[in-house]
This record gives C-alpha cells, structure tokens and sequence, in this order.
C-alpha cells in the first residue's frame, strides 16, 4: 500500500458542516414563501399528540386533540366563549334553578344533528347519564356522581337534580366531556350538532371536519374544512407551522417562541392557564413529613429562575397554592415565597436534615418536570440536601411512580372553578390528595363554602384555604404554565382563553381565514 | 468443494432451503410472541388502566377489564390469541376499537413504501459508494469516503432530519416538512412528501451498507484469485464485478437484509418527526396502550419481514454463487 | 509509542482521537470548568465566549462543562455495551458453532427473535418495565447488539470448524473449550474487532435514539446523543450546544473505527 496522504476531509468537512449549518440561521423567511393552505377556507391543524387512543367520544377526551375534534363536532348544554369565562347557555336556551339543587333546562327548538334529526330531551338526558355507567368510562365520572336525577320534561325540557347544591354547574357543563351526544349510541360516532360534520377519521393519523352548512348558529363556522393531525415531536411541529404545511399549531415549548416571532406571517398565541406542575412531598413519609423539609424545599426554589430559564417568561409566578392570579377568588394577600438559602439551611439545620440523601422523580409526562428536579438537585447541594434525579419514562408513570414515592412530580390541568380544584386535589380525604396532608380547617372550608351564598364570603373562604395550603400543605407549586400555540397569521380571530390553547380548544367554530 | 462432483440444479438448493427456513420462521415466530407476551406484561399497568387514565374509578376499571377479558389468567389470554392467530385472525384492537387487520393494513401499506423506495435508492447507492470504495482502497477518496459514511453512521437521525426540514422545507419551501397521506392525494404529492423522510432513512441505512460492502468486497480483493487474474492481465473493474462479486454476494447481501429490516422497526424516529403513519409508531403506541393483539401483530409482521429478508438474501447469494449451491 | 509510529496515518489520527476521547471521559471531570448541572448564564444558547468556552445550552448551562460529562458517559457506555455484546455473542456463537445440531437451531432461532424485534421498541419496553439506571442501561445496549454479533461470530465459527486444522485438533482428542479458545477464536479476533467497532457505532446511535424517547442517563448528566436532543432547539440558529456534541459524536466514532481497522493484519504496512 502506498505511503497514506494526509487525510483531505476531516477538518474541511467539519468546518463546512458548521457552516451550512450556521447558514440556517439567517433570518426567517417571508409569508409570500411559504407553502398555500390545502385549499380556501381550508387549514390544517398540528397537535403534540394523536394515537390509537383517539376517540369520537367526549366523555372519553382526554388530550388536546380530542377536545379539539369534540367541539368540532359537538356542543355543549352551555359554553364558555370569552375571557369572563362565564358559562352562557348553548343548547340549552335557559337555564333555571332556586335553590342550586335542582336545576331545570329548556332546549333550543329546531337543532338538528348532522344526520337531519332533531335534539331533544332524550339525547340530553342519555349524554348526561352514561357518565355514571362505568362501562363508558367516563373522564369526569366523579364529577358526574353529583347527578343524582336525570329525566325528560317533554320533549324540549329537563330536570336534574344535584346531589348537594353547586353553583357551578353550567360552568361544569361547558367542558367538552358533557358534550351532547345523540341518544342510542353508546359510542358516539361524531353525530353531534356541531359546526362540522366528519368526513374522516383515522384514530392517530388524522380527523377531517367539513363545515355544516346547516349549522345552528347563523353566519358559523366560517372555515370550509378542518384536518387535524398529530405531531408529536415539538421542533417538527414549529417547523410545520413555518413551512406553511400546518397553519395551527399548539405546544409549542418557549424556546421557540423567538423562532415563530421572527417569521413574518406567523405568531404566537400565549394562554395564561392555571396550569402547573407541582413537587409533591408526601406527608406520610420520612423525610418529605417533617415541615422543616417541606419548608426548606419550598425556600430552594428559584421561581425567577425557573420562570426565566425553562419558560423562558412566559410563565406566571406561583405561590405554592393552585389558585393563579387571574383567577377568581385569587388571594393577592399572600406573601410571594421567594429564594431563601438562609431560611432553607436554618429549617434544614433545625429539621436534623443534613445530609439527607433522597431521590426525585421526575418524568417527560409532567410538564418540565425533569428540568425543575435538575434545578432542585443544584440548589439543593447549597442547604445540604443531597437530592438526585431519578428520571422515568412518561409510559407508566402515574399508575407506578406518581404519589408512591416521597418525592415525586404531579401535572394538574386547568380546572374550571376553585371548589373543583381543592375538592380534587387537597380535600384529605380526595383519591388524589397528592401530598396526603391531613388539615382539618381545610376540610370544613371547603364543604362550608359550597353552600356560602354571599360572594363576600366566598372570596374569604377561599382565601383562607390559599393560606392554609400556601403555609402547611406538602405541596411547591413554581409556576403557573402558559399555554402556547402558534398560527398562520391569515388566520383571522384567535384569541387567548385561560381554559387551554386553541381557544380553550374550541377555535374552530370562531376563526375565520383571510388571504 | 463439497458437491462440485455433481453440480445439483439451482431450484433443488434453493426449495430445500425455503422449505427448511419456512418451519424454523414459524419457530421464530412463536418464539417473538412468546417474548413480547412476557415483556408486556412486566410492563405496568394494562389497557384498561391505560384507557381511562388518572381518572379512573375502581368499578370503571374493572368493568372494562372484564370487556376486555383481561380479567382472565394471562396463560388463557395468550393460548386465546395463539388459538385465532393460527386461523389467521389478528384480533381486536383493545383501544382503537376496530380489528387489528384493519388498524394494521393501511399502516402496513404506509411502511412497505416507505421501506420499499427508501431500500431501493439506499441499496444503489450504498453498492457504488462500497464497490468506488473498495476498488480505489486506499486512495484518497476512499478515505474521504470513509471518514464521511463513519461520521454519518453515528449521527442521530432526529439530527439530520430536522437537519433536512429546515433546509429544504422552512429556508428553500421545496418539500413539504410532514408527510401527508391520504387517499385523495395524488401520487405526485405522495411522492413529493415523501421525499424527505426517504432521504433521512437513506442517508442512516446507505452509510452502514456502504461500509458493509466495502468491507467484504475489500476482504475479497486480497484472495489468491484475484492476484491471479491481475496477473492475467483482467482489470480490476472487471475482476470485481464479475469475480468478486459473486463471491462477496452472500457477506453483502445478508448484511444490507439486516440494514433493510432496519427500515421498518427502526423508522420509528423518522415515523414521529415526519408524522409518518407507519407500523413502528404504530408498535410504540401499542406498548404505551397495552394494547396486547395490536403489540403482538406489530412483531409478528416486524418479525416475519426480517425473516423474509434473511431469506431472500441467501436465496439471491446461492443463486449468484453457484459453489453455494450445494 | 514505536507501535503508534507502525501505524498507517489514518490509524495515527484515530489513535489520538480514542486517546483524547479517553483522556476526556477519565480526567475531564476534574478540569470542567463547571458543575454539570449549575445555570450559569442568564441569557441561553449563548455564542462561545471566554467564559464559555463552547457557548451556554437552552437552560444556560455550560456546553462544555456538560460535553465533558456527555462524553464520559457515551465512551464508557458505548465501549462497555459493545465489549460486552462481543463478549457473550462470541461466546454462544463459539458454543452453537462447535455443538450444532439442534441446540445450534435453537440458540440461532432465539438470536433471531431478539433482532427481529425493533431496538428503540424493545428498550422502551426494558426501560419502562425496570426503570433506567446506568448498570441496567448498560444491559439492555448489551442485549440488543448481542444478536447481531452472534450471526457473525457463528458464521465465521462455523466455517472454521470445517477447516482441516480444527479436525486435527479433534482428531487430537482436544476438548471443546480447547477448540474454541485455541484454534477457532485467534482466527476470527480480527473480523470481531471489526464487528466491536461497529457495535461501538450502533450503542452511541441507540443512546442518542433512547433519548429521543424520553429515556437514558440520569439528569442532569446526558449523554452525547442526548445533549443534542435536549438542544435541539437551537439548531435553527446554529448553536454550538448542539454543534459541539454532534461533532464529539463524529469524531469519537470516526477515530475509534479508524483505529480498528488500521489494527487489521496488513492495514499497518
């Protein structure tokens, strides 16, 4: 073999990889570049998730995506359609009740479901009902255990009665998994009333909706066609948005707001939500229920830091309760818990905590979560707290991990009103009482502000029940997470709702396009 | 050489061996389900917990554990499904609510022409990359050749795919950055979607089988024979497409069927960031479901895919190579 | 020294590049100029600066700091799994070749079940049944390449035990273990050394695919594959977190399969 040369490719290949690559980053390019939507009136929607799991049943839903084609398809008894977020009737045309308890619906006449009948009491009656059968299963079967008495009043009205009174029932009844369905189908099969009608459906490839043009609501929906796809990767997905292959995308992380921003033709949507992902110390256990380890652990985190570093700030502060500031009965009195290493190693020194070894769960499943431990375990070496990073896969997660460990993290989606959310989550006696704390002052708020009747009061209520898990609860809430989608700019009348992206998930029946 | 004496037929060879590698695939295959049954369900947790999610209720669950018969001992299940696959039915899909044959057939459809273009422009590239390669050993442009597939080989294929998608999608607008299929697309718009997530798997598979091919065929070039024929006079062009070649055919071959059955099982990352309906996003669905019939069909077409290839590759060897024939 | 200068150039340069790697995963640690997972700049996907060297990563961590972890971790995963692949696949392959028959067609029919089913799957499923620590990690890389080695050690095994000095050897009355070890495996060290490279190749490819799915080293550390991963963002913009591992990972698998193949018997003339 011939003396070797010297080798012609590696530095020059390496220097040109840098290059070419470098070279992606100059500037965005133009609207006039991207591609066309699939046709007038026509977009295509992105979403972080589509799988088997895909379902034309509402009271199945449980991603963005399904919510999505829910009230593509459906509607709802009442819905929530701005910022006020209070619930307005929708097929109910009025609504009644003195005492909370029983509630009386009187339908709207003359809608009609995309096969051509008509809605009535008997649809409405069997939507709410198989929530209670377990062989639906039902999403909000829990909520729905507070329907004592369903039944027809002629053809147009219905009667439900409560199990104890609830004042907010219409706002429980705007959510999509009580949408109306029609009644004999046990698994709806996408017949609603809503502003589309399927024309395909693919669980986790894709759903088309088509505009019904015999919509009950005059002048809706003004978009001829919705595809809805999955895309799961989040680069992908923001890439589609700029290519002009999808004109919506939801999901989209905050390190790549600039990218969108920088595009003309293109924007951000970012909705404030309550949102959070929350570090769940049990209080049955040892270390996590000595107070002085919940309390140093709640001194260790840098809400700044981690609102500037993985949120990029787009996300709202919180104060280790679960009621965001824009919220009602949002308790402002509070002080806001901030970074403190002398009060952290002072609650360490004074717990007999130094040293303490202890592992974190955190998982891909929960929002952050990973990145927050990361940060966790850093400052954590400052107080002497040895935590480590135990980082598990999303699949599996709540059934094995979630809860079961000391030191594990929870992801808890937006809930419409503050009872829901303290009766679910910090109730002693909830299933998912996350942090097993036991406050009994707590406990009897909560019943007694279900019955309050001055809003006065109410607010008071709440507030105190913020103070109470902001001081004792085994809880640290960082931050609120901001929801963020992006879109075609073209597309006209997209708006923020705290409730999730898109609109709260129901864009498709207000947005129009505009060439 | 054994069997030189009396040099039987091509077919005899080649029927022997089909029908000895059709029982031991079916071995293989029960061997695959077998395997995936009991790694399933070390997983945690089941379909039915995984359908109804955080929220379910005790009674939800055991109600639909009980549609979905998993209720009974995983022995019964597993002889259940054995018993209806052997009549060549699939079952039902515990999640999506149809039959797994039809869950599976537009995806299969999806994969196979993924696999199938992707197989076609990785093997002739790969085969001239490998025989430039082998010929100029040595040279300068075999090293660059080298060093270029090696550092390829290694690269994350998330990495050069959105690599590939913010070149030619988001700066040159030239090809769609998500592959849409669908029936109503034209074949012409099939293809231009495709494009990119052809390329990307070409660009994985043609580095491993390029290096595969230079290898055996380097290994050939430093036999006795073909210093005889340089000697002869025979160039070298000629010496290694009609003399090694044949030779070199069965390393090569069986080599690029496993870098092919790669392109099913092992899109999977180009499957989820191209949106590409295929079977391996489809197999990883099925696992974070538990959705047991949909996990074991997924393998079993994986599985039998592989098998096929391994043999196609030793039938194609033995016909090239007729000392093999034996 | 004086066997590195017999090496052809080509081996030269993959030697030092193994050597640095090495180097790097062993002592890198000691000279990071910070803690792996410490946030030390406000802004992220900083350009490189005196202070940071290799630029800031999309939490604003050091990039070099943590490609000197990353490194360590890749080297001594990668080059573990893959001895460890060649170790067992060899040694089963060596067995299955020497005893044939029936309990040859069942070793190869298993080998067969475990390749046919897809890798990144496979480990999903691994990791999500027993969690994901570093030993466990190690394991499963293992396994899943272990297939693809046994089909070339048997094949290779296979045709030298056909070979005429082998049946001397047998003739001679020698044991199996004496077969295997003494005539068989010193003929076939080369091709297997080959085979090693490439595996080498596939784990780093396999941990960077884990990553993609969410699974793999513990955080804050990362492997190399997942660096770029968690940096993925910032491609767009060109940012040197995710240049500089993509090129660790280049030039690591460049220098370690240039070595190897200098080391083949007539490659260092």
């Amino acid at each position: 073999m011939p003396p070797a040369a010297p080798p012609p490719i590696s530095r020059r290949l390496f220097v040109g990889g840098l290059a070419g690559t470098s070279a992606l980053a100059l500037g965005g390019c133009g609207p006039s570049q991207r591609r066309a939507p699939p046709g007038r009136g026509s977009i295509r929607v992105a979403t972080q998730l589509s799988s088997t799991s895909d379902t034309l049943d509402p009271a199945k839903g449980a991603t963005a995506t399904d919510y999505t084609r829910h009230f593509m398809l459906y509607n709802g008894l009442t819905t929530i359609e701005d910022e006020s977020l209070a619930a307005k009737p929708s097929l109910a045309q009025s609504i009644e009740s003195t005492d909370r308890l029983n509630w009386f619906f009187d339908l709207r006449r003359g809608v009609r479901f995309h096969d051509g009948s008509e809605l009535t009491s008997r649809d409405v009656v069997h939507s709410l009902l198989r929530h209670k059968d377990p062989a639906t299963g039902s999403k909000l079967a829990k909520v729905a255990e507070q329907f004592g008495e369903v039944h027809a009043d002629g053809k147009y009205g219905v009667r439900l009665r409560l199990t104890g009174p609830n004042a907010d029932l219409p706002t429980i009844l705007a959510q999509s998994h009580f949408l109306i369905v029609k009644a004999g189908q046990a698994s709806p099969d996408g017949t609603g009333t809503g502003p589309f009608r399927l024309a395909e459906f693919q669980p986790g490839v894709r759903t088309v909706g088509l505009r019904n043009t015999e919509y009950w609501i005059e002048g809706r929906p003004r978009l001829e066609r919705i595809e809805v796809i999955g895309i799961p990767d989040e680069v992908a997905r923001v890439n589609a948005l700029l290519s002009g292959d999808v004109q919506v995308i939801n999901a989209i992380s905050p390190h790549s707001i600039p990218r969108v921003e920088a595009e003309a033709g293109c924007a951000i949507m970012a909705s404030p939500s309550s949102l959070y992902s929350d570090l769940i110390m049990r209080q049955d256990r040892l270390p996590t229920g000595n107070p002085h380890f919940v309390m140093a652990v709640k001194h260790l985190i840098d809400r700044p830091l981690i609102n500037r570093a993985i949120y990029r700030n787009r996300s709202t502060i919180a104060n280790d309760h679960p009621i965001a500031p824009f919220q009602k009965y949002f308790n402002a009195e509070i002080p806001q818990r901030t970074y403190d290493l002398d009060k952290a190693r002072w609650h360490v020194r004074k717990g007999g905590l130094e040293g303490v070894r202890l592992p974190v769960y955190a998982t891909p499943a929960a929002n952050s979560s990973v990145d927050v431990a990361s940060i966790l375990q850093e400052y954590g070496s400052r107080a002497g707290l040895n935590f480590s990073v135990n980082r598990v896969p999303a699949d599996g997660y709540w059934s094995n991990h979630w809860m079961r460990h000391p030191m594990t993290f929870g992801d808890t989606n937006p809930r419409p009103t503050a009872d829901l959310i303290f009766s679910l989550f910090f109730d002693s006696g909830a299933e998912w009482n996350e942090s097993a704390w036991k406050n009994e002052r707590f406990d009897k708020l909560l019943v007694e502000a279900r019955g309050a009747t001055g809003e006065g009061l109410r607010t008071e209520m709440y507030g105190e029940m913020q103070q109470l898990v902001h001081d004792k609860c085994g809880l640290a809430i960082p931050v609120f997470i901001s929801l963020i989608d992006g879109f075609d700019t073209r597309l006209k009348g997209m708006r923020p709702l705290p409730l999730g992206g898109f609109m709260g998930y129901r864009f498709a029946e207000h947005v129009w396009w505009e060439d | 050489m054994p069997g030189q004496a009396a040099n039987p037929p091509a077919w005899l060879g080649v029927s022997r061996l089909v029908a000895k590698r059709v029982l031991s695939a079916l071995l293989t295959l029960l061997l695959v389900s077998v395997v995936i049954f009991v790694a399933a369900s070390l997983l945690p947790g089941d379909a039915a917990q995984e359908v109804l999610g955080q929220s379910a209720t005790a009674e939800q669950v055991a109600a639909l554990r009980h549609e979905m018969g998993l209720d009974r001992p995983a022995v019964t299940r597993y002889a259940d499904w054995l018993t209806s696959m052997l009549r060549g039915d699939p079952g039902w899909s515990y999640i999506a609510g149809m039959s797994v044959r039809d869950l599976i057939g537009t995806r299969l459809v999806n994969t196979l022409s993924l696999a199938g273009v992707t197989a076609l422009v990785s093997v002739v590239l790969a085969m001239t990359i490998g025989l430039v390669s082998a010929i100029n050993r040595g040279a300068r442009l075999d090293r660059a050749l080298n060093v270029v597939t090696l550092s390829l080989v290694a690269m994350p294929e998330f990495l050069i795919a959105t690599v590939f998608v913010l070149i030619f999608s988001v700066k040159l607008v030239w090809l769609p950055s998500i592959a849409m299929i669908s029936e109503e697309a034209t074949w012409g718009e099939t293809l231009r979607s495709c494009a990119l997530p052809v390329a990307c798997l070409a660009f994985v598979v043609t580095a491993q089988m390029a290096r595969l091919t230079r290898a055996a065929v380097a290994d050939e070039l430093d036999r006795p024979y073909v210093e005889m024929a340089r000697l002869k006079g025979v160039p070298l062009r000629r010496i290694v497409l009609f003399h090694i070649m044949p030779n070199a055919a069965g390393p090569v071959l069986n080599a690029m069927a496993l870098s092919l059955s790669y392109l099913m099982g092992g899109a999977l990352v180009i499957e989820t960031i191209f949106s590409y309906p295929g079977l391996a996003s489809l197999m990883v669905n099925a696992v974070t479901s538990r959705d047991m019939p949909l996990l074991q069909a997924c393998a079993m077409v994986f599985c039998a895919a592989y098998l096929a290839l391994i043999l196609i590759a030793d039938i194609v060897a033995i016909l090239a190579n007729p000392r093999l024939r034996a | 020294m004086r066997w590195a200068a017999s090496l052809p150039l080509s081996g030269r340069i993959g030697l030092a590049l193994v050597v640095f790697w090495l180097l790097v995963a062993i002592a890198g640690p000691m000279i990071a100029p910070y803690p792996v997972g410490r946030f030390v700049d406000q802004e992220v996907f900083s350009p490189l600066t005196g202070q940071f060297w290799l630029g800031s990563d999309y939490l604003g961590r050091d990039v070099l700091s943590r490609l000197i972890w990353g490194a360590r971790y890749t080297v001594m995963l990668a080059a573990g799994a893959a001895a460890l692949a060649v170790l067992a696949g060899t040694s089963v392959a060596l067995f299955a070749a020497i005893r044939g028959g029936w309990i040859d067609e069942f070793i190869s029919r298993a080998m067969d079940t475990l390749i046919s089913i897809p890798s990144k799957i496979f480990s999903l499923v691994l990791v999500a049944a027993f969690g994901s620590s570093l030993p466990l990690l190690l394991l499963i890389a293992a396994l899943i390449y272990i297939p693809g080695n046994y089909r070339i050690a048997r094949a290779l095994a296979v045709n030298l035990a056909e070979m005429d000095f082998v049946a001397v050897a047998r003739a001679r009355g020698e044991g199996a273990l004496h077969i295997a070890w003494r005539e068989i495996l010193p003929n076939m060290i080369h091709p297997l050394l080959a085979d090693m490279g490439l595996r080498f190749v596939f784990v780093v490819l396999l941990l960077s695919g884990l990553s993609f799915l969410g699974l793999g080293v513990q955080p804050p550390y990362a492997d190399l594959g997942s660096l770029v991963r968690e940096n993925i963002s910032g491609l767009a913009q060109g940012s040197s977190a995710i240049l500089s591992p993509a090129l660790a990972i280049a030039s690591l698998t460049v220098g370690a399969n240039l070595l190897i193949d200098a080391l083949k018997p007539g490659g260092g003339h």
